[in-house]
């Protein structure tokens, strides 16, 4: 039976038709609008993650206690050994090295003594290499107030607001003075290469930005930094997996009696963010609670109407004598037919579309008055494996449901009613 | 006759000193005795750290009390710095940045060299009775030697450290021992001297741990290697030009 | 004449329409429902901000720099005492900023020191723990300065500043309280306590380095030495964030209207399909292809209507409710560390309601337009026998 109501469907486009491209339509929104939503999940935290805390961050168990002081001489050492462990056990993720650090920034006079200065806070990242992911991290191209992105280690970024308070100007020099790893005073000329905008006050007003090798030898921290982050290769966030990863590194190279060996953190662990994550969860299920409940509505309505608009045919199948009962069953199965097929074609156009939102996202810069660092200037959707199913609640079920409602009409009308309806 | 009573007014009086001694001439002949046209020292601080320890070696002239130009020696990254202090300001040269640096305001709070010392601790009076009014509590013996303990109470509100504790040697009116309290009587700092030496006439400490007390940690041992007094010290010395010498 | 041909046609299939027309409403009050959660909760953030830092708008000695510590040292001044009748009537509450250092465990780490009037209400920092508590020198910590730090309620923590003179002092401090906060500026390096006790250990008798006024007061202008900061300067930073995170929202939009588009789209063409021998008979009897093309336009966009009729009916009363009630975030909100208590304020503005209901009209009559469109090929015998030409 099954396969003869199929080809009915298919011979008479009329009748499947509509209704298939509803079905269609509402699974495809169903699931866009469900990836949309996974993927603002990644978009809340995407600061924080590009900034600080990547989607996971290693580092020595010592410096991890301490992290908030910046103590780098707790830092991890051997890091390129460690770099390339962590790119061949996690080939899914990429890894970039970081050093954080404090100091001043001095600007000299012509006699070179002081003419200004000012407390800096400093971020060292991979700027310069041709495998460097930092650029596109930190958003820099779009956060670029004056001048240009440096082209050699001794050229630095500075918060926009930070030069112009410190009378800086591109192309200027400025004495950095910190500390080594092991304390002792160090101090390192550089070039203003350009200013940035940070998009947060108080690192618009202090913080700088240096190419990794551009700091290392100043605080002696060769093959040395404070912080490794890992990221996705297509930077979404994936919360679950990231926190298996992150307990299977530690099981294998984290050793509670060295203070000095490496530990992971994953983004939910650092700086609060499981509470962020768990009220973006919270607000995603409420919003595509919501959307699914008004879209199941709306293609039951379909199924209804479409159902509803059947009762001539219905009359003349009853009066042809048809039995009630497989009249109802037939237009069920149906229905299922159509809720099927569409939702199985809705969900597959749906996730490709999802899938390119994914992949590409959206560039809002245009949208954005002043880009800058810290603002994600790209939306993207998540493809989930819920994404795969949530299309068929709306699209199966409704529809079904909406056919089985209607199609209670058969059992309480009489033959010629449904005739009449013909006219109609 | 006469100078029979010349000598034992004298040891009368001394006697008379040493039973009920003038705490501010206690204080008076220990700044004398540091106190010098100028010195020559050449020293070694070693800082403790989490990985290693560091030891950093200078020398510095110094005049009377305000003025002072030191370099240091060692480690390499160290070596070449220079700072000079003239009054109230500092400044130190990094030879690596040929640059000069003003030190002043909240940076003199900072630590020197990741040391337990500040540049404030550094640039401070270092005669105790321009800063402090003093009274005697008691005697004890440090590294063998009898000491009167003077506490001492700032006498202005910008000084840094209100209250003192002093362990003086009776005899060669040298610190032995120092603490520095707050405000709320805290103990802050404390200068521990572990060995002196007698040189050109004057006791000088040369082995000195001077410990944050609310840190903890092991502190920061100087070592005096050697010191002159009132050498030859020209006058160019003491300026801004010396530093990129 | 047509357009009460439409609305005859309408009333006339009963429950059809009734059925569509809520089916539409429930998609204009989905789109206002998720737009109003995805601003609200974006608001949330300023409002947070707002309400734990804040208060109505803040007033800084003219020296004071949040971002250059280094200023704080001269960043205090008397408190001006034609403010001192507002101070009573809690209008406005003084805050005193020192920089100084905490020493937890022995590790020196650097740390503002900030004293606050324990009776204040106009920020929600909880600032009556440091007058309920017995503890000689009571301080409070935010959850992740408590994380930091290794510190837990009843914990004695040494802390040095040095006072208005520049002498060093240095006293045993108690954790009476941790705040649960989501906003760092009021939590990351820094301490809390009375007022009153920060002013006499710094010797800054009543002093303060900024004021933050109630929303509803306003400060007087022009007092010397100090510089008013409204709202709109503080947080220029969150607004543009949230501007960007609009944009970002902005994009449900579309889907959202996508969704109207839909629950109309269906109904209209299974309408002409379906009544292809009346439009026959109307073609018939005189009426033109425009006109008719016209009717069912029509149709549709009266369904518009009254969707938006019905959605003002049920989903006003909702949306008020809502915006004035909120959404309880679930009982173990404490992890979630809200500052500003467990709710959710969704906001409903003017332009979102307004903006929406002629857009779903619209959109409504475009959709219902369309497919139309046929009518305009259709042969009055073909219709007449039931086929589309």
């Amino acid at each position: 039976m099954i396969l003869f109501l199929f080809k009915g469907l298919i011979r008479d486009p009329s009748r499947s038709l509509l209704p298939l491209l509803t079905v269609i339509a509402g699974v495809m929104l169903t699931v866009v609008m469900y990836s949309w939503i996974q993927g603002t999940e990644t978009d809340m935290i995407s600061s924080n993650a590009n900034f600080n805390t990547g989607h996971v961050k290693v580092m020595s168990r010592a410096y991890a206690e301490e992290a908030a002081l910046i103590p780098n001489d707790l830092a991890l050492l051997n890091v390129g050994q460690l770099l390339n462990t962590l790119k061949d056990k996690y080939p899914q993720m990429v890894w970039t090295p970081r050093i954080r650090f404090r100091g001043i920034l001095d600007i000299p006079d012509k006699n070179g003594e002081t003419k200004y200065q000012g407390p800096a806070a400093g971020l060292a990242v991979d700027l310069l290499s041709s495998e460097n992911i930092e650029t596109n991290i930190l958003n820099l191209h779009k956060a670029l107030v004056r001048g240009r992105l440096p082209r050699s280690k001794d050229e630095i970024l500075v918060g926009d607001q930070f030069a112009r308070d410190l009378n800086l100007e591109v192309g200027q020099k400025a004495t950095l003075i910190s500390s080594t790893m092991y304390g002792s005073q160090t101090t390192e000329n550089y070039i203003v290469a350009g200013t940035i905008r940070f998009g947060v006050a108080a690192m618009d007003r202090g913080a700088i930005i240096i190419d990794i090798t551009g700091i290392q030898p100043v605080l002696d921290m060769s093959d040395a930094c404070g912080e490794i982050l890992g990221f996705y290769s297509d930077f979404i966030y994936r919360d679950k997996q990231l926190t298996l990863l992150k307990n299977e590194f530690n099981h294998r190279f984290s050793d509670p009696e060295d203070e000095f060996s490496p530990i992971m953190l994953s983004l939910r662990d650092q700086m609060g963010l499981a509470q962020t994550l768990k009220m973006v969860d919270y607000f995603s299920t409420i919003l595509i609670s919501i959307f699914v409940l008004v879209m199941s509505i709306v293609l039951w309505n379909a199924g209804l109407m479409g159902s509803l608009r059947r009762y001539g045919e219905i009359g003349v199948r009853l009066a042809i004598g048809e039995d009630k009962g497989h009249l109802y069953r037939s237009m069920i199965i149906e229905s299922v037919l159509i809720g099927s097929i569409g939702s199985i074609i809705g969900t597959a156009i749906g996730v490709a579309f999802a899938y390119y939102l994914q992949v590409h996202g959206i560039d809002i810069s245009a949208m954005l008055k002043n880009a800058s660092m810290l603002i994600s200037n790209v939306v993207r959707a998540k493809v989930t494996p819920m994404s795969y199913f949530i299309g068929f609640l709306p699209g199966l079920m409704a529809t079904i449901l909406g056919t089985s409602i209607s199609g209670i009409g058969i059992y309480k009308r009489q033959t010629s009613e449904l005739f009449k309806e013909m006219e109609g | 006759m006469k100078e029979y009573i010349i000598w034992l007014v004298f040891f009368l009086s001394t006697a008379v000193f040493a039973q009920n001694p003038d705490p501010d001439r206690i204080l008076s002949k220990v700044d004398q005795n540091i106190s010098a046209r100028n010195r020559v020292s050449e020293a070694e601080m070693v800082i403790h750290g989490r990985h290693a320890d560091r030891t950093v070696k200078s020398i510095s002239w110094i005049k009377g009390t305000e003025t002072a130009f030191t370099e240091y020696l060692a480690p390499p990254r160290e070596k070449g710095t220079k700072m000079l202090k003239q009054k109230d300001n500092l400044w130190t040269y990094f030879p690596r940045t040929d640059r000069t640096v003003l030190i002043a305001g909240h940076l003199l709070h900072q630590s020197v060299m990741g040391s337990d010392l500040s540049y404030s601790d550094l640039m401070e009076d270092p005669k105790l009775q321009n800063l402090y009014t003093a009274e005697i509590l008691g005697e004890e013996t440090l590294i063998n030697r009898r000491c009167w303990i003077l506490e001492l109470v700032a006498t202005k509100k910008e000084i840094s450290y209100y209250k003192r504790k002093i362990w003086v040697d009776k005899e060669r009116f040298i610190v032995l021992k120092e603490n520095r309290y707050a405000l709320s009587g805290r103990l802050i700092k404390t200068t521990d001297v572990k060995k002196i030496e007698n040189i050109d006439g004057r006791w000088v400490p040369v082995k000195v741990v001077f410990k944050d007390q609310l840190k903890s940690g092991k502190g920061t041992e100087f070592n005096l290697i050697s010191i002159k007094f009132n050498d030859n010290i020209p006058d160019y010395v003491f300026t801004k030009a010396n530093l990129k010498k | 004449m047509i357009l009460k041909l439409a609305f005859r046609n309408l009333i006339g299939r009963g429950l059809r329409t009734f059925l569509n027309a809520t089916v539409l409403s429930l998609a204009f009050v989905a789109i206002i429902m998720i737009q109003g959660l995805l601003v609200g909760m974006n608001q949330q953030i300023a409002d947070a901000v707002t309400r734990t830092e804040y208060g109505g708008g803040q007033l800084w000695h003219e020296k004071y720099d949040p971002y250059d510590m280094f200023s704080l040292e001269d960043a205090h001044g008397t408190i001006p005492t034609q403010l001192e009748e507002s101070r009573q009537q809690g209008l406005i509450s003084p805050i005193l900023i020192v920089q100084g250092s905490i020493y937890p465990q022995g590790r020196m780490r650097p740390a503002l020191i900030k004293g606050i009037e324990p009776s204040q209400n106009i920020v929600s920092i909880p600032s009556h723990f440091l007058a309920e508590s017995n503890a000689v020198l009571p301080i409070m910590i935010g959850n992740r300065m408590a994380k930091d730090s290794g510190l837990e309620i009843g914990d004695v923590l040494t802390i040095q500043w040095r006072d208005i003179n520049g002498r060093i002092d240095a006293r045993d401090a108690t954790v009476v309280q941790i705040m649960n906060t989501t906003v760092p500026t009021v939590d990351n390096g820094q301490i809390w306590m009375a007022l009153e006790n920060l002013q006499e250990l710094t010797d800054m008798s009543n002093q303060a380095t900024l004021i933050i006024k109630n929303a509803n007061y306003t400060i007087p202008e022009n007092i010397s030495g100090w510089v008013f900061r409204d709202l709109d300067f503080l947080l220029k930073d969150v607004n543009e964030m949230i501007k960007a995170k609009s944009v970002s929202s902005g994009l449900f939009y579309v889907i959202l209207i996508f969704m109207a588009m839909l629950a109309i789209y269906d109904t209209q063409v299974l309408s002409i399909f379906h009544r292809r021998k009346e439009m026959g008979t109307l073609m018939a009897m005189g009426l033109t292809r425009l006109k008719l093309i016209l009717l069912f336009t029509l149709e549709g966009a009266l369904n518009g209507v009254m969707a938006v009729i019905l959605a003002y009916v049920y989903g006003f009363p909702l949306f008020l409710f809502l915006s004035q009630k909120g959404i309880n975030i679930p009982s173990n909100a404490d992890n979630y560390g809200f500052a500003i208590g467990e709710k959710l304020f969704p906001v409903y503005t003017a332009a979102l309601v307004i903006g929406t209901t002629v857009l779903v009209l619209v959109i409504t009559t475009i959709v219902s337009f369309i497919p139309t469109r046929r009518i305009a090929l259709l042969k009055p015998t073909d219709a007449l026998r039931g086929r589309m030409t």
